[in-house]
């Protein structure tokens, strides 16, 4: 594996968890045992509730596109020789949005709500970043 | 909640030339807005017992310098002033600030409050340090910037949704600019005042998908102040005061993932116009903040000025344009005045109380009694409007 350069996860209690899971190929997202909202990015309190009692499921990692993006030009430095690179807010099917990076694709065919599920990319030996690639085998 | 509707007024502006002037100092811009918005008020500079300093994000010494009172010193203001502290909250520090002027005077705490920002995001900050801080600040560390993301990569994400929901054109957005570039063309104090065509923003190099290169706002050195009082000293001090009629915010999220949509920032909107007691109807200028093309239309509905999804095909028909039916950003706004970092608000405030002031020269829009403005900061984590008008209480 050459030396990665890129920005690195900031590595807290909460994320680390997080990240141990994508390392064993789960992606985990929290919710609150006292009122049921689901909890993501990874949280220390309930954002509904105040509630502390926050416990990590497993998301089947499907889920669709919301928006997209692709760079092509006046991107981070550190991602400068990757253009073009496709960004997106992806809906999880249980219920949450996070930011990713759509692979396997050709961008020419992204879409809102294309249907999208999660492949985990081991930059470092600690840190797996989930991406996502489309589900559907004619959309790749 | 008790309204302060109509009880406050911005009765003094200034404004130097926004780009970049590398041979300007910082202290000389900013002195020179006070100067002027002293000046255009008629105020005894005594009586200007509070100073706000928006925050500088070019050069962090001059931010802890403002903080510091160094206005306060160099406008003379030793003997009198009874404050000097920062609001901050990026782009929204100047609603914020009008916010908390217009509190401290009609609480009694202030008899008038000189809010003012100055910074050098043209020619103070080196490209690429800019680009750098503009793909970390406000971006999430755990979770987000491992991916690559930016402040431009956010106007993609907007963009595209927005066209997707609501089948607005590429080009309808590109004419978002070229209304902006016309209003910029009749504005000595902006940046990039050569009109552009719908079809040459169309032209320009793709950045970050459907963001083109031309559809950008532009990075540049800046400074603007104004002068909030009440209402009562207002009327002694001029003939043209811009009375504070309605203030609505809400604050959402730090990410951008975390915002539910668009409608979000409804309440902030709703909130304005009923402190005001308007409606989209009673509005004569809109000065909306910008920073991309899509957020002004995405404004524009949230704002009742158009029906959802329609505000592409309006602006493309020419209606916010000089002589268009409701005038929009009539500064030119950031893609065309230029970004000056927290300030980009600031010169869209300006120019709504200088619309109603009636003092906009050449782009003055006739029978201007009431503005709304609007501002935001972050990645969207909020969103602030403010209406001001000729009469007041
Ligand atoms: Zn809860």
């Amino acid at each position: 594996m050459s030396e990665y350069n890129k920005p690195l996860p900031l590595v807290t209690e909460l994320s680390k968890h997080f990240y141990d899971g994508c390392k064993q190929g789960e992606l985990l997202y929290q919710k609150c045992d006292d009122c049921g909202q689901i909890v993501f990015y990874p949280k220390e309190l309930c954002p509904a509730c105040m509630g502390r009692r926050l416990s990590w499921r497993k998301s089947n990692g499907k889920g669709k596109i919301y928006t997209f993006t692709v760079t092509y030009d006046a991107a981070p430095p550190e991602f400068a020789t990757d253009v073009p690179y496709a960004l997106a807010l992806i809906d999880v099917d249980e219920g949450f949005r996070m930011m990713s990076n759509i692979v396997e694709c050709d961008f020419d065919k992204l879409r809102c709500e294309m249907p999208v599920e999660v492949v985990f990319d081991q930059i470092t030996p600690d840190i797996a970043l989930p991406k996502f690639r489309p589900s559907e085998p004619d959309e790749q | 909640m008790k309204s302060i509707s109509g009880k406050t007024a911005i009765v003094g502006i200034g404004e130097v030339p926004t780009g970049h002037f590398p041979d300007r100092s910082f202290i000389k811009a900013a002195v020179d807005v006070c100067e002027m918005a002293i000046t255009d008020a008629g105020i005894p500079k005594q009586d200007i017992d509070t100073v706000i300093p928006i925050g500088v994000v070019s050069n962090p010494l001059d931010n802890t310098n403002v903080i510091c009172s160094w206005l306060v010193e160099e406008l003379g203001l030793g003997k009198t002033a009874k404050s000097n502290f920062q609001v901050m909250s990026g782009g929204s520090s100047s609603a914020n600030s009008l916010k908390v002027a217009s509190a401290l005077v009609a609480a009694g705490l202030s008899k008038a409050v000189l809010v003012v920002h100055c910074d050098r995001m043209g020619t103070g900050l080196d490209l690429s340090a800019a680009i750098s801080m503009f793909s970390k600040a406000s971006i999430n560390q755990e979770y987000e910037m491992p991916y690559g993301f930016s402040q431009l990569a956010l106007a993609g994400f907007l963009q595209q949704r927005y066209m997707y929901e609501t089948g607005t054109t590429e080009r309808q957005i590109a004419s978002v600019v070229e209304s902006l570039r016309k209003w910029a063309a009749l504005n000595p104090n902006a940046m990039l005042r050569k009109p552009k065509t719908a079809d040459e923003i169309l032209q320009s190099k793709m950045i970050s998908s459907p963001v083109r290169k031309k559809m950008m706002n532009i990075l540049a050195d800046g400074a603007a102040a104004f002068i909030v009082t009440s209402s009562e000293y207002a009327r002694d001090l001029t003939d043209t005061p811009a009375y504070v009629l309605g203030i609505g915010s809400r604050c959402t999220s730090f990410t951008v993932t975390a915002q539910p949509h668009f409608d979000c920032w409804q309440p902030a909107v709703d909130g304005a116009y009923h402190m005001a007691g308007i409606g989209p109807g009673d509005i004569d200028v809109a000065e909306i903040y910008d920073a991309f093309p899509t957020f002004i239309l995405i404004s524009m509905e949230l704002l009742g000025l158009c029906e959802k999804g329609k505000a592409g095909k309006f602006v493309e028909d020419g209606n916010t344009s000089p002589g268009g039916r409701l005038p929009v950003s009539t500064n030119g706004a950031m893609m065309a005045q230029g970004h000056t970092g927290a300030g980009g608000g600031m010169a869209i405030l300006v120019e709504a109380a200088r619309q109603i002031m009636g003092k906009a020269g050449e782009r003055q829009v006739q029978n201007a009694n009431i503005a709304i403005e609007t501002a935001s900061g972050g990645i969207g984590m909020d969103f602030h409007v403010g209406v001001l008008g000729k009469e007041g209480q």
